[in-house]
């Protein structure tokens, strides 16, 4: 064989190799950006549930001091009960934001007794509630960037020539009504 | 959207730290070569040995251990989750938002309004905030805050400042021992042509002492600059609303006398500098802070 066959023969391999390390690249680019979606979920997952289990704690304080306030307490404590004790993601999400609204309400509700605003307790609740409810909202946000970056790999070339079917994931939306942030101080 | 982008920065930051770590060796080097000819001009390979031990350990373990230094230094205590949960929870709120797992809380008692992070990755990382902040800051502002902060760990902003301090360091106290060692290069019963020889030495010598730290302070100076500007805007993108940010720098720029009695070689590392200079501009390791301010009213 003369030499400009081994040249040939070279470049093949050399393409070759460089081909499969692309796509060694992508393939793991792909997985990697795919599980951090799952964490980002997993991290929305785990500020609800502490919002969930402040519930009890939160109701424990407030019910001496708000004996006039029976609805609002209960409908914090119902939407409580449906989150724990929900079938499938929709109803989740729906006692999720009927906690966000009986929250809410409770919250604005308590400017009227001065006494219970006054009490320590009440005051690192509240803190722990206005930090939860931020670190949801920046869970949301990191789960959506986390799509953004996955979607933006797997629709754009040559990512896309990896996917493999792989679809782009859904953004997560929030209601009107929830686009306010939780205001518990006046 | 710019996520590609901070793998750049951090790419950069991570090559940023290694050139600025050969060039201080090489200053290191010919530092210790000066001292060595002066002092021990027969033992000069000895003398090199020596100096390694005692330096390589020296980098590593202010490298790994320099963020527990630059904590206690700045008096800073570990937040109690209780008594300080705003904080706390500002802290954790952010850091997912930046993906980067919770840096530990650091409470330092201060009036002035400021803040720093440290820690050599993501994962060893801390946070420290003065009093003054927690109290004159609303949720809003502190978040812009902390998001700054943030943005230094994840950009690895605070391994390169940790690099750099150590290496600051060492230049400066090589440079303080060859100003000592012309004491002795004096003394003692020479040749003629030994003394010629010592004169060159100790000419070389005042001039890498004198350049040396200065040198090296800019490049220092003039990398934090950028680094605080980026970490502005990264801060912004995390909260989506710089407006808390430039309204808390625009507390500051109010309230802060500028007396926070920190030292120089950690000034950099604050979120705006702790102590005011009359010589602003080149020596600043901050933009000022309107132009800061500027900046982000007109994201």
């Amino acid at each position: 064989m003369n030499e400009l066959a081994w040249i040939g023969i070279g470049a093949v391999i050399l393409a070759f190799l460089i081909a499969v390390l692309i796509m060694v690249y992508y393939y793991n680019r792909i997985r990697v950006l795919s599980n951090r979606i799952d964490n980002a979920w997993s991290q929305i997952d785990v500020q609800l549930k502490k919002r969930a289990d402040l519930v009890p704690n939160l109701v424990e304080t407030v019910k001496g001091y708000m004996e006039h306030e029976r609805g609002a307490i209960e409908l914090v404590t119902k939407s409580r009960e449906k989150i724990l004790g929900a079938g499938t993601r929709q109803e989740r999400l729906e006692g999720e934001r009927e906690l966000t609204g009986a929250l809410r309400s409770l919250f604005a509700l308590s400017e009227n007794y001065p006494q219970l605003r006054a009490s320590e307790n009440f005051k690192l609740l509240q803190e722990q509630l206005d930090g939860i409810e931020s670190k949801i909202a920046y869970a949301r946000q990191f789960y959506n960037d986390s799509v953004l970056a996955y979607n933006n790999v797997i629709t754009t070339i040559p990512g896309s020539w990896f996917a493999g079917g792989r679809t782009p994931h859904e953004y997560l939306r929030i209601s009107e009504e929830e686009r306010e942030p939780v205001k518990v101080q006046f | 959207m710019s996520k590609l982008s901070f793998f750049d920065e951090i790419s950069r930051n991570k090559r940023d730290s290694l050139i600025l770590a050969v060039v201080v060796l090489l200053v290191l080097g010919a530092l210790a070569y000066v001292i060595a000819q002066l002092l021990f001009a027969r033992y000069t390979a000895l003398f090199f040995v020596t100096a390694l031990a005692f330096i390589l350990p020296y980098i590593y373990g202010t490298y790994t251990y320099g963020d527990q230094v630059v904590l206690s230094a700045a008096n800073a205590v570990p937040a109690d989750p209780q008594r300080n949960a705003y904080l706390v929870n500002t802290v954790e709120g952010l850091s997912i938002a930046a993906g980067i797992p919770p840096p530990k809380a650091y409470i330092i008692e201060n009036d002035e309004i400021n803040a720093f992070a440290t820690g050599k990755d993501p994962q060893h990382a801390s946070i420290a905030v003065t009093t003054g902040a927690l109290q004159h800051l609303r949720r809003d502002e502190l978040e812009g805050v902390v998001g700054h902060e943030i943005s230094h760990i994840r950009n690895y902003d605070t391994r390169f400042m940790t690099a750099v301090a150590v290496m600051v360091g060492l230049v400066t106290i090589l440079s303080h021992g060859l100003l000592r060692s012309f004491w002795f290069a004096g003394s003692g019963r020479r040749s003629e042509r030994d003394r010629d020889r010592v004169g060159i030495l100790i000419v070389v010598g005042m001039i890498l002492a004198i350049v040396a730290p200065v040198v090296v302070r800019l490049v220092q100076l003039a990398v934090s600059r950028r680094r605080e500007l980026l970490a502005d805007s990264s801060s912004a993108e995390l909260t989506r609303y710089p407006e808390g940010l430039a309204s808390a720098l625009e507390k500051i720029l109010k309230m802060n006398k500028g007396k926070m009695d920190v030292s120089e070689g950690m000034s950099h590392l604050f979120f705006v500098d702790p102590n005011k200079h009359p010589l602003d501009s080149l020596f600043a390791t901050h933009p000022p802070l309107e132009k800061r301010i500027q900046i982000l009213r007109s994201m």
